[in-house]
This record gives structure tokens, sequence and C-alpha cells, in this order.
């Protein structure tokens, strides 16, 4: 285990964790009940943990990454429907992430959105298409590192970290009406969506196998996990108590994403909010690169065409086009003028309902000893795994109820 | 259980449905706006904002304002007015000027929700 290559992949991890949708339903979370919804970031980061860790093993022992185990696992029907799920989630999370990427641009610039759509889509692809697998990653996810601005806002607000940390408890507030209760049950779901978001996992372990790993790896990527992914949860944690400090008492339910820069400008002034749009602007960016190569690993791994950025992009040419086309959609959906949190809704939605299907056939095989050997799931990983996967087929059951009752978090 | 259900079908039906109970969510986020432009200038007051982050907020609050406004199922209601009258301020409206027309909002979806 290399020491310098574990601090930068926890380092990536940390900046690569908060993407638009965490940012939207974090800010809006704290606003409308406080501190209340923390332990669903927490139990939300525990599941990740799981499954990432769970993704990258598979990945270093079986070889195999999470769609080709789908096509096997669940078979061709239910492993295509799975796959265009995934795809449509998928793509509109780029979208989402591609639209925030303008939007943050056209705070810090003020130059046209739709321009800088384009531009964003244009500077995203030629990274792509340079930088080699690892150095996309870490570009993004160490940029995404002024996120950390958020946690030093929040310090420096002195808020009551007695009632902060008993967020962290399971609850629902008392004396919420019939309806509060409802938007308080939607906003458990969103945010446990936005957390286990499926793409992270397609990525996390076509990652791992692009770089090689194998078991002297498993540690690195247990670590990766834990400690990475913890650490980048309590950015999110920072943004919703900020919010439930500063947005809360004042009737702000944050509708732009720009409104959450404040947090950060309100206690450290111009400094405190361009570290806050620029770490923004590189995590959104970091998760719009992740979900168009998503998707591209997703198509290449299930109908078993050569992938990955290891090699050159011609010599992989239909995943090179794919992810190209994937990104192109995007900035098309972008461009119609769809407003960015509708897309953040749709892609909530739609992602958790692929969920389970995602993680079932990755779930197997980590239990499989005839593939996994020694490193197949002990009690503890079979526990929590399948104590997730309960959580996450009971949200995906109540998420498209609990949108329309709700419209969508607003009612 | 019957009653929990009932509520549920009953809400699912508001959902659909026009007036008021519709138009509830699009009062929420005008309230929301108003708060939050309001913010906006109240930081900018402070020295502690960027003038382009202000001039962009502005466009974003402004347009999102008249989608929500247009999207009323009751424009000429005391709310649909409410807003109206918020998107006639000027961008560099006093915060406290501000502030009152997202407490009337906020009273008005208290009042319909509690309804």
């Amino acid at each position: 285990m290399n020491p310098l290559e574990l601090t930068l992949g926890i380092m990536t991890a940390v900046g690569g964790f908060v993407d638009i949708s965490e940012l939207v339903f974090a800010a809006k979370a704290g606003s409308m009940f406080s501190y209340a919804l923390i332990w669903v970031f927490v139990l939300g980061t525990i599941g990740m943990s799981v499954f990432g860790e769970m993704s990258g093993r598979v990945a270093a022992i079986a070889k195999q990454p999470v769609f080709n185990l789908m096509r096997h696992r669940l078979g061709l029907n239910l492993g295509l429907l799975t796959l265009a799920g995934s795809l449509i989630s998928t793509l509109i999370t780029c979208a989402a992430e591609v639209g925030g990427m303008a939007l943050i641009l056209n705070y810090l610039t003020g130059l046209p959105y739709m321009l800088l759509a384009v531009i964003s889509v244009a500077a995203l692809m030629a990274s792509m298409w340079v930088l080699p697998f690892k150095w996309i990653e870490r570009t993004y996810g160490l940029l995404g590192l002024m996120m950390i601005v958020f946690a030093v806002a929040l310090v420096a607000i002195h808020p009551p970290w007695a009632k902060l940390a008993g967020g962290v408890l399971p609850q629902v507030p008392a004396g919420l009406s019939s309806k509060e209760l409802l938007t308080f049950s939607y906003f458990i779901v969103a945010i446990l969506s936005a957390v286990l978001f499926p793409y992270e996992s397609y990525f996390y372990s076509s990652g791992g196998i692009e770089e090689g790993w194998g078991p002297k790896d498993l540690l690195t990527n247990r670590i990766t996990c834990t400690v990475g992914f913890g650490f980048g949860s309590l950015l999110a944690i920072s943004i919703l108590a900020t919010s439930a400090q500063l947005f809360g008492p004042i009737n702000v339910g944050p509708e732009l994403p720009g409104t959450s820069a404040l947090e950060a400008a309100m206690p450290l002034a111009k400094p405190g909010l361009l570290l806050a749009l620029l770490g923004m602007l590189f995590a959104v960016a970091g998760a719009a690169v992740e979900t168009c190569m998503s998707n591209a690993y997703a198509v290449a791994q299930f109908f078993g065409w050569e992938w990955g950025r290891h090699v050159k992009p011609w010599e992989a040419p239909r995943f090179t086009i794919a992810w190209i086309a994937v990104m192109l959609l995007a900035l098309l959906i972008v461009l119609t003028g769809v407003d960015v949190l509708s897309l953040v809704e749709y892609a909530v939605l739609f992602s958790i309902v692929v969920l389970p299907l995602t993680y079932l056939p990755l779930m197997l095989l980590a239990n499989d000893k005839s593939y996994m050997k020694q490193h197949a799931n002990k009690w503890l990983a079979k526990s929590l795994g399948w104590l997730f996967f309960i959580i996450v087929t009971a949200a995906a059951i109540a998420a498209i109820p609990l949108y329309l009752l709700t419209s969508g978090g607003q009612a | 259980m019957l009653r929990r259900l009932c509520l549920v079908l009953l809400l699912l039906l508001a959902a659909c449905s026009k007036g008021p109970g519709a138009d509830l969510q699009y009062i929420g986020q005008a309230r929301s706006l108003a708060a939050e432009w309001a913010l906006v200038n109240e930081q900018a007051d402070k020295g502690r904002v960027t003038a382009t982050y202000v001039a962009s907020m502005h466009r974003w609050l402004r347009r999102n304002l008249k989608t929500a406004a247009s999207s009323l199922t009751q424009p000429d209601s005391r709310y649909g007015a409410e807003i109206r009258t918020l998107l006639a301020e000027p961008d560099d409206a006093a915060p406290d000027e501000l502030r009152i027309h997202a407490d009337r909002l906020k009273q008005i979806e208290d009042r319909l929700e509690s309804a």
C-alpha cells in the first residue's frame, strides 16, 4: 500500500463526494427540517461505503465490472431493462451536472448560460480525451476539495453542536402535519438516492479494473470507501447544518443552487463565496465526467465491447463514441432550457428506482465463493448488504408516490 | 390505516387539481425566492459578494419568479397579485422591503396549508 496513493485516493473521494443533487437536497433539507435529516446522510454514506467497497473488491478479485455481472446474473431481458433504466437515470444526472456547471460559471462570470453549457461540455470532453483515467478522477476530485470551505463556514458560525450531533440519530421531528410528514419522507428517499447514485459504483468499479486492481489493493479500497466517503459526507452535512442555521430562520428554502454559496459568503465574505463557487464547480464537473463515463462503461460492458481510458480513444472506438454521445445528449437536454432543479428531481427519482436492480447482482457475486474465494462477503458485509438492499428497495417503491404527493418536496 | 389511505388519495387528487391547493408549491417557491433575493441584496450591501454574482442571481431569481407566477392556476388571486408586486421591485430593492413580500407569501402559504 503506497501511502501517497492512498492519501490521494482518499482526498479524491472526499472532493468527489458531493454533486449537484446532494448540494441541492442538503441545503433544502437543512432549511426545512433543521438537523433532523442528518442521519439520512449518515445512513446513505454507510450504504455507499458498503456497496462501493463491494464493487471495488469484485473488480479487484473477480475482475468483473457491474454491467457484465448484470447481464449474467439478471439474464438478457431483465439485464436490458436495468441497462435502459440506468442509462436514462444517469443521462439525466449528467445533464443536471452539466446544467449545474453552466449555472455556477454564470454566477462567476456573468456570461450567457447556454454559451457556458457549451463551453463546459467542450472542456469536459477535452479533459476526458486527453487525461488518463487516474488523472481525470483526481483532477476534479482534488479541485473539488475547495468545498471544505463549507465545513469552515459551519465552524465559523458556531452552530449548537449538541443539537447538530443529535441529528445523527434516526428521528422524525415532533409536531409535523401529515403533509409535512410526507415531505419529510420524500426528503429521506431523495437524499438516499442522491448519496447512493448507481453511477458511483459503476464508475468506481470500472476504475478499479482500469487501474488493474488486485488482492494487494483491497485494503486501499476499504480505506478509500470508508474514510474517503465518510469525510465527503461531512461536507454534505456541513451544507445542511449551515443551511439550518442561516437559511431556515429567514424562510429561505434554496430554490437556486447559487444560494448555497451564500453559506460560505455570510461568515467568510468574498473569499468564502469564491471558494464555495469554485469548489461546487469542480465537484459538479467531476460528477458530470463520472456520469458520462459510467454510461459509456455500462453500454460497453453489457455488450462486451473494448472499453476503458487505459487505451487510446481510437483503440476503443465504440466506447469513445458512447461517451461522446452521452455528453452531447446531456448538452442537448440542457439547451432545451429545462430547469436544473427539475433535472435534479428527475435524476434522484429515476436513480432510486433502478438502484435495487443495480446492487442485487453485485451483492450476489460478492457473496459467491466460487468467484471471490476467501474474499467473498463475510457476515458483516452480507448483513449490511442485505439491510441496504431492503432499504433501497423500500425507497424505490415509495419514491414515485411520494414525488407525486409532495410535488417533488414542494408541498 | 383507512384514514391514512383516504388522506393519501385526497393529497393525490389535490396534486392533480386546480386552485389554491395546487398553487401551494408555487407560492412556496415564490416565498423562498423573495427571501433569497433579500439575502443576496443584504450581503451585497455588506460587500460580502461580488457584483457579477449579484447580477447573475438577480437574473435567475426573476426568471424563476416569472415561471412560478405563470404556473399559477389562479393568477388573479391575492397571492398572484403579491408575486406580481414582488416582480415589480427593482433588482436592488431594500432587503427589508423584499422580506415583507416573503412574509406575506408565507402567511398566505400557512393559511392555505391549514385550510
